[in-house]
């Protein structure tokens, strides 16, 4: 059994960090409470991080758009800077779990749980997206490029928890989208994002296709290159990903779906520069 | 064991409990509130949802002590001095319901919805209810219940 912890400010949560081992932090709980009811997580305190002020705020700064590990994906959503160079991170939350889900999952959450279908792994690295993390002796920034290691494995320390998730200013667009089994919520069985930035930056990022997430950057394309380019561009796209056979798809079947939603997010990231 | 402050249908409570139970247990075992029901208990089925501090959740995926000082919102609440609420009657009148036992779930997820819209699309109120599953009845008549009761509730 554990101790709930429930620290009002960012000091009282770098304190427990500090003093208490086998802590659990909870932002959400989606996913931790299915651990601790199914007895795959032991802890001996959970630490509560929905009442620190700080880390409930989404806005933009001088950094980009900032998103408070204690935000839900539902108030993510109804903020409305989900917008152009960010909209993957609209079409991905609106594809994760479902409403009732959404209003208690987070962002920094799904981030890290670190399962490689997690809906807004592919989207955040497309987008550069780094997290901030409090630690006993201060905190460190982490590109997610650099975060997942594993099937639910990251770079986290035992007394280090994510604060926030920040992703850079810029133009451009993005996109994700998903094959899952049915039309209700279910996990993917690929996901696919895409971001294009302003100068021609093409990135892709495919979900549930390898032990962690994928970052393929594709190099800098006009549009008319890049439709030009499509075959070649989803040809190398492809060499980076290594998909198991499991409960939710064949290896064959993830192959040939990650090569079809790469190329509709191709088309749907030059439809909207109007391409 | 932990001192729980939370208000339920607009009565305060002080209950000891566990810490680790989850809302769910809390209500239906500490208060005794037995019409938020118990599915999967892993945030699959939608028969646990209760509005909580306004927003709908699975009960089972709350912790008890996060209720602490919380708002919650349950069946038992729906109907005014025995008299149903027009979303409750509008599920009677389309047979929104055979077994039941999802319904206390399905009403909460609507009143949530119409709490905070008034007047939701078709797709608004299946995005709303998408966490809400259904084994009997099927779907369309619980859409077409929460779109007419929508209708009702703001006279139109």
């Amino acid at each position: 059994m554990y101790q709930f912890l429930s620290p009002k400010t960012i000091g009282e949560a770098k304190e427990h960090l500090a003093e208490k081992s086998n802590l659990k932090v909870l932002a959400g709980g989606t996913d931790l409470i299915i651990g601790l009811r199914d007895g795959a997580v032991h802890c001996d305190y959970i630490m509560d991080i929905k009442h620190i002020p700080e880390l409930c705020e989404i806005g933009m700064t001088d950094d980009g758009l900032e998103v408070g590990a204690g935000v839900s994906l539902n108030a993510m959503l109804a903020s409305g800077l989900c917008t152009g160079r960010y909209a993957a991170l609209a079409d991905s939350g609106h594809e994760l779990a479902n409403s009732l889900l959404r209003n208690r999952a987070t962002l920094a959450g799904n981030i890290c749980h670190a399962s490689p279908g997690g809906d807004m792994l592919a989207p955040v690295l497309v987008l550069d997206a780094w997290v901030e993390t409090l630690t006993p002796n201060g905190g460190r920034k982490i590109p997610l490029k650099d975060f997942f290691t594993g099937v639910k494995r990251h770079v986290l320390a035992a007394d280090e928890m994510v604060v926030k998730t920040v992703f850079p200013r810029g133009d451009g667009t993005s996109a994700y989208h998903k094959k899952k089994r049915i039309r209700g919520h279910d996990l993917a069985q690929v996901g696919v994002a895409g971001s294009y930035a302003a100068d021609g930056t093409l990135k892709l990022a495919f979900g549930a296709a390898g032990p962690t997430p994928v970052l393929i950057e594709l190099g800098v394309f006009d549009p008319l290159a890049l439709r030009a380019a499509r075959e070649e561009i989803l040809d190398k796209a492809m060499s980076g990903i290594s998909p198991i056979s499991d409960v939710r798809a064949s290896k064959e079947h993830r192959l040939a779906m990650a090569r079809y939603l790469a190329g509709d997010v191709l088309d749907a990231l030059l439809e909207k520069v109007g391409v | 064991m932990r001192q729980i402050h939370l208000t339920v249908n607009n009565e305060k409570y002080q209950v000891y409990c566990p810490e680790h139970i989850t809302l769910l247990t809390l209500l239906r075992e500490h208060l005794h509130l037995t019409g938020t029901k118990e599915g999967c208990a892993a945030g699959e089925c939608g028969a646990c949802t209760v509005i909580f501090n306004g927003k709908a959740a699975n009960a089972c995926m709350v912790l008890a002590p996060e209720a602490n000082g919380a708002v919650v919102e349950t069946i038992e609440g729906e109907a005014k001095d025995g008299v149903l609420s027009p979303l409750q009657q509008s599920f009677i009148e389309h047979h929104a319901l055979q077994c039941g036992f999802c319904t206390p779930g399905m009403i909460m997820s609507a009143r949530a919805l119409l709490d905070a819209n008034p007047a939701p699309t078709r797709d608004e109120i299946k995005e709303a209810m998408e966490g809400n599953l259904c084994r009997c009845t099927g779907y369309e008549p619980i859409i077409t219940a929460i779109e007419q009761a929508a209708g009702g509730e703001r006279g139109a």
